[in-house]
């Protein structure tokens, strides 16, 4: 176990604090640039992109408020263009998305521009990863059952997008023959690259001002102080070890004739000595055939989402590398949750992802168990959708996530339908929704009764009808608990298991695997419903008013408190 | 020449401000808040500070308010009874929100409450598809259900909120048109209304936030303005969220508009006296009983924002969404901290000293105000570190030695200097918030400090965040006041149109403005304003047509042409690229939104009240943080004539406030009362 240094800035603190935040706020101002400007629903309005301000050598300085699950990974995508070009000159701006090469999965696209100061020194790198709704591959979304990482669609290497200033046709050429709806994708592309821009610039003018090498003195400073702070919370909690075994959906690939997917297993150790962590998932299945393979970095992020909330609660410790100095993630190669090529990977980005953040709480129940939250929603609980617009002739793809509820904590209920874990993206507002695509959504509610149980209720899940108009669309389904419910913690009750139906037109009914990819013919409606959260403490206890109204407000309903309270439900008035 | 009158109404006082138009006198005059009738202390408010004047009421050209009414009701959870009527399926909008949470990583956050629980949310078969044609027509057989449903629960309020209604409002018309017959004292305040703007959750929510504060804002509103009628005042106006101001009939059709009246006062007169003194980067500190707010000016102006959520905590950054009510009004953009100079000072359970949030207001007050107040608050130190208007120390000594320094084994003064530090640290949050933690360098800025607890904290806050100058105003504790009345009527009105420019409907377009100007025009004829200073700016949320987000960019007066399309097109092209840096001139341009402010200008008005011949009321030991017990010069505010000055540590004293001097940095009087404070 390594000494906790003292963070002493190379700096006055004043300017400390002030280059400090202005790094962030450059982070959240090239966001501002990406979602005012780009072009896709999934971006523009869900938010699936991060952006950050890296060093020379590819450790992130700082992150802008995005996506959690990007965070542990995308020093990886930065580290990967470092190694690959190892020389940049101004002008230059790299792209790829090799999940074996610093990527997360194909459809997450990192866009690395370097920033030089005014004497062409390197001083560091802008980062966005952004999600495309497409990138190419056998299904409309890329969000196919493929058997290796060939299948899933266009991989790219580090690769120059431009050079000094200006668009490498040979590569342009070759994404855009790659994708559909090209035209959406190069607004995207756009997009990525001005907020990338956006980032250099005000590293460059923060250069100017400060000095170029007291301006990366302080980056360094910035990872160290969270260094520090993130050795001091871990210091205070208990030390000890802690496992927890569960099991996962599938991957998408049918294993019998009846049309079932085998469930995978997956074990997590994890060990807290003074101020570090270490963090392993030896015994989890091998590596599946269906795309729920997690790069490492994938898991490792899962976990550090978790690891901040558990060890800094009240969210003061600015994100960056620095954090996850004390924290180390294992896992054996050629497992589950330590893909090796050419394993597919597109589902485990997120699937995996949170199994690993909500399996860090449990593991940690027996360590810290005021300090952890059951169980939440633990699946983006995506809904993929492509084919041609009957309004316009024109090909559409459309990639729409849906929340469930956030787990129940010690001293407080779950919260109901927010996104959780890794997860942050938004919700597309219906109207604009049904504007950029040919569906209905016919219902759009929580689920009453899908709060696990507990002292304190889990959070509810929710329930989306969506229409198919028009033409047949080319859909997929990739989701997670559809059969291991969100598990509650200290005797709570699991939430609600996920459930998708499919309802074609001519009144068939079925109910659909968690994965893969099917067709929802024009009229078709599909019946998503997302998973509530655990509940926390045993449900004997919980308060009689809050079961009141919970009652009066129908998150449960009469015959939901005898099935999970045991008791006769009580009278209620308004 | 007539004189202006705004009253401004804060959690512990209730301020006056009386301007001479043209001439540049000042008065001001305080009087405790009332919270238990908050109209008849603004009432009495008035009346004081006429008769102190003696102005008589015909004597008053103008009278302005910034209320904390809507505010208030929303944080305290205090608003109407209210339901929600959505289109079947989606009575959950406002519960689910837009799904992504405000902290990443707080494992205790808790979630953003809900205006209308969900057992008073009830729909109604509807639907209309994205073009605004029907799909499902409106099931009127359900309406007397839903009246009967809405009876038994005693709402006093409703909200109707249908998908697309912003491109056909017929069905929540008739919904509304049925409740208001059958339901003729319950306001109906319907999205299609309200907000004819697309996306279905920030619609409803700001209808739900009118139809939760409406009848509240209401009952206060009628009563003050018939109170004034009687007194033979002139109309009473409201300063909105934008910084400009309103007749109470146009608040009541749009109440969201009326939140954070009061500080978008401050931020106005911080702004208008930037302008008077040639100050364009300011950083705004206004301070009162119950809250701080800290705001940026940059370059003379002040920044609005779209993206509010009231009663919420995330407004100290722009992408922080999901903690309040999103309103799509425009919207003073401040960083709002729950520390004022009423703010209760504890011990929490881990032995920590905390400052507020709870704040003993107006009722009781501080220990010091010897009003029946016993726990310490931020003023009650006050005695020992140079604050104002304190009667009763030895109450405020024994209430900070017997809860806080006795548990806390410390002294009282140590205590005293405890609660300072924290309550200082919260202070400059707020004002990093807006000002370092969005790149600008807080040194370059000057400090404007105002409300009754600003000038006492000013000094070491520009101490601790290195600002270089402190501007106190000549009545700073009256200060939020002073901006309701030199500021200019505003109402801005928006709808959607959403159409590309290319083959766009001229004539539909022009008829959409024509139908906000007249409503504009109207509404400017009743102010009484002369048509010579009306103003009428056009202007239209543009993107290209698969973004999510619009920039609005003006469209000047004149026939709407090809060449004024092709000059809009052009426009938005060019601002795009000088924000975000890329365009793409060869694409389409989407038209989502047009607005229209109507503006009927009112003169500006200098202040200022020099003084002369500076009054020494004698010497007194305080501590200050760092220097522990000094002899400090104590002096009247108001005495101090142009280029006089005074070292610190000091303290001025005014009735309105206190300005405190650390060692190390003197005060001086400019020639119209301004006192500047500067390190030496």
């Amino acid at each position: 176990m390594s000494e906790a240094k003292p963070f002493r800035p190379s700096v006055d603190a004043a300017t400390f604090e002030v280059v400090k935040n202005s790094l962030y706020s450059a982070a959240e101002e090239m966001k501002v640039v990406l979602a005012k400007t780009a072009y896709s629903p999934i971006l523009k309005v869900a938010g699936d992109y991060s952006c950050g301000i890296f060093d020379a050598a590819g450790a992130m300085v700082a992150q802008g408020p995005d996506l959690p699950i990007h965070l542990g990974s995308m020093p990886d995508s930065v580290k990967a263009v470092v190694q690959a070009w190892p020389d940049p000159a101004p002008g230059d701006v790299f792209i790829h998305n090799d999940p074996y090469f610093g990527g997360s999965h194909l459809p997450d696209v990192n866009v690395v521009t370097p920033a030089f100061d005014d004497a062409g020194g390197l001083l560091g790198y802008a980062c966005v990863r952004a999600h495309w709704p497409d990138i190419g591959g056998g299904t409309p979304g890329s969000y196919g059952a493929a058997t290796d990482i060939y299948g899933e669609g266009l991989r790219l290497p580090p690769v120059r997008l431009m050079i000094a200033g200006e668009i490498n046709p040979d590569i342009d050429a070759v994404i855009f023959a790659n994708v559909r709806t090209p035209e959406e994708r190069r607004g995207d592309l756009r997009a990525q690259v001005a907020a990338n821009r956006r980032g250099a610039e005000r590293l460059a003018v923060l250069a100017r001002k400060h000095g170029g090498d007291v301006l990366r003195g302080i980056m360094a400073d910035v990872m160290d102080y969270s260094e520090a702070m993130m050795r001091q919370a871990l210091a205070r909690l208990a030390d000890g070890e802690g496992r927890f075994e569960e099991l996962m959906d599938g991957d998408g690939v049918l294993d019998d004739e009846e049309g079932n997917d085998a469930p995978i297993r997956v074990r997590i150790r994890v060990e807290k000595q003074g101020d570090e962590l270490l963090v392993d998932f030896a015994g989890s299945d091998p590596q599946t055939q269906g795309p729920m393979n997690a790069p490492l970095a994938v898991t490792a992020s899962g976990v550090f989402t978790s690891v901040k909330m558990l060890a800094d609660p009240a969210n003061v410790i600015p994100p960056n590398s620095g954090c996850w100095r004390p924290v180390t993630v294992t896992a054996p190669p050629g497992c589950v949750m330590h893909a090796t090529l050419p394993a597919s990977v597109v589902y485990a980005n997120h699937e995996v992802g949170h199994r690993a953040s909500d399996m860090f709480f449990a593991a940690m129940a027996e360590i810290a168990p005021d300090s952890v939250m059951a169980c939440s929603q633990g699946t983006s609980a995506i809904l993929t959708l492509g084919g041609n617009d009957y309004r316009t002739g024109q090909g559409y793809v459309s990639y729409e996530t849906l929340k469930g509820g956030f787990g129940a904590r010690p001293t407080k209920d779950g919260i109901n339908a927010l996104a959780s874990g890794i997860a942050n993206t938004m919700n597309t507002p219906i109207e604009v929704l049904e504007m950029s695509f040919p569906v209905r959504v016919e219902a759009y509610e929580l689920i009453p009764d899908s709060g696990g149980a507990g002292r304190f209720r889990g959070g509810l899940g929710t329930r989306r009808i969506t229409r198919v108009l028009g033409s047949d669309a080319a859909a997929s389904v990739c989701c997670e608990r559809t059969l291991a419910a969100p598990f509650g913690l200290a005797g709570g009750g699991a939430g609600a298991a996920a459930e998708i139906v499919l309802l074609d037109p001519n009144g068939g009914e079925t109910r659909l695997n968690s994965k893969g990819p099917f067709t929802a013919m024009a009229g078709a409606r599909v019946v998503y419903s997302a998973p509530g959260s655990g509940g926390y403490g045993p449900a004997a206890e919980r308060d009689p008013a809050a079961l009141r109204d919970d009652l009066r407000d129908g998150y449960v309903t009469a015959e939901g408190v005898r099935a999970a309270y045991g008791i006769e439900p009580p009278a209620i008035d308004e | 020449m007539g004189w202006r009158i705004g009253v401004d109404i804060g959690g512990t006082f209730t301020d006056v401000a009386l301007v001479e138009e043209g001439g540049g006198r000042i008065a001001i005059a305080k009087v405790s808040t009332t919270p238990r009738d908050l109209a008849a202390g603004v009432m009495t408010a008035i009346e004081t500070a006429l008769a102190q004047n003696a102005i008589a009421p015909d004597a008053i050209s103008f009278l302005s308010h910034a209320t904390t009414v809507v505010t208030n009701a929303l944080l305290e959870s205090k608003g109407a009874r209210t339901a929600l009527i959505s289109t079947r399926g989606f009575r959950d909008l406002l519960e689910l929100r837009r799904s992504a949470r405000s902290d990443l990583y707080d494992l205790f956050q808790d979630p953003p409450d809900v205006l209308v629980p969900r057992h008073r949310r009830l729909e109604i078969t509807e639907r209309l598809d994205a073009q605004g044609e029907v799909v499902t027509p409106l099931a009127e057989d359900e309406i007397d259900d839903i009246v009967a449903a809405l009876r038994a629960a005693e709402v006093e309020a409703v909200a109707v909120s249908f998908l697309y209604s912003f491109l056909n409002g017929d069905h929540e018309a008739r919904v509304a048109a049925r409740l208001r017959a059958e339901l003729p004292d319950v306001p109906i305040f319907v999205s299609s209304e309200v907000l004819p703007e697309i996306r279905e959750f920030e619609r409803a929510s700001t209808t739900a936030v009118c139809a939760y504060v409406g009848p509240i804002l209401a009952s206060y509103l009628e009563r003050i303005a018939e109170a004034v009628d009687a007194l033979g005042l002139p109309g009473l106006r409201v300063m909105a969220s934008s910084g400009g101001v309103l007749e109470v009939a146009e608040v009541l059709r749009m109440p969201a508009m009326a939140v954070e009246s009061g500080p978008a006062a401050g931020v106005v007169a911080a702004a208008a006296v930037g302008r008077q003194l040639g100050e364009r980067n300011l950083l705004s500190f206004d301070m009162g009983g119950t809250t701080a707010k800290a705001s940026l000016i940059e370059d003379g102006a002040i920044e609005t924002t779209s993206e509010y959520e009231v009663g919420g905590e995330g407004n100290a950054s722009r992408w922080l969404h999901g903690t309040g009510h999103p309103i799509r009004v425009p919207v003073i953009d401040l960083a709002e901290v729950s520390a004022g100079g009423g703010s209760i000072a504890w011990i929490d359970p881990g032995g920590a000293l905390k400052v507020g949030p709870r704040s003993a207001g107006a009722e009781p007050g501080p220990v010091c105000y010897g009003a029946g107040g016993t726990e310490p608050t931020v003023t009650d130190p006050g005695h020992l570190l140079g604050g104002g208007l304190a009667v009763d120390i030895e109450a405020a000594r024994s209430a900070i030695a017997g809860k806080l320094a006795e548990p806390l084994g410390l002294s009282v003064e140590e205590a005293a200097l405890g609660i300072i530090n924290v309550v200082n640290n919260a202070m400059a949050e707020a004002l990093r918030i807006v000002s370092v933690a969005r790149g600008h360098d807080a040194r370059e800025f000057a400090l404007i400090a105002f409300g009754g607890a600003g000038p006492v904290h000013a000094a070491a806050l520009a101490a601790e965040l290195e600002v270089p100058r402190v501007i106190v105003p000549p009545i700073a504790g009256g200060f939020s006041a002073l901006g309701l009345v030199a500021t200019d009527l505003r109402r801005d009105y928006a709808r959607t149109f959403y159409a590309r420019l290319s083959g766009l409907d001229r004539p539909a377009l022009a008829a959409g403005f024509a139908e906000m100007e007249a409503a504009a025009r109207a509404m400017l004829a009743a102010t009484g304003i002369e048509p010579t200073r009306w103003r009428i700016e056009r202007q239209a949320d543009l993107r290209y047509p698969r973004q999510a987000y619009e920039l609005t960019v003006a469209l000047p007066e004149g026939e709407i042409s090809d060449p004024a399309l092709a000059a809009l097109a052009g426009e938005f092209h060019a601002k795009h690229k000088a924000t975000y840096g890329h365009s793409n001139p060869e694409e389409d341009v989407q038209m989502v939104n047009i607005r229209l402010s109507a503006i009927g200008a009112l003169d500006s008005i200098d202040v200022g009240a020099p003084g002369g011949g500076i009054e020494r009321l004698g010497r007194r030991t305080l501590v200050f943080p760092g220097s522990g017990a000094v002899e400090a010069e104590i002096a009247r505010r108001e005495s101090l004539g142009p280029g006089e000055s005074v070292a610190g540590p000091a303290v001025l004293q005014a009735l309105d406030c206190t300005t405190v001097v650390p060692p190390g940095w003197r005060a001086e009087a400019d020639r119209q009362g301004f006192v500047m404070m500067e390190r030496e």
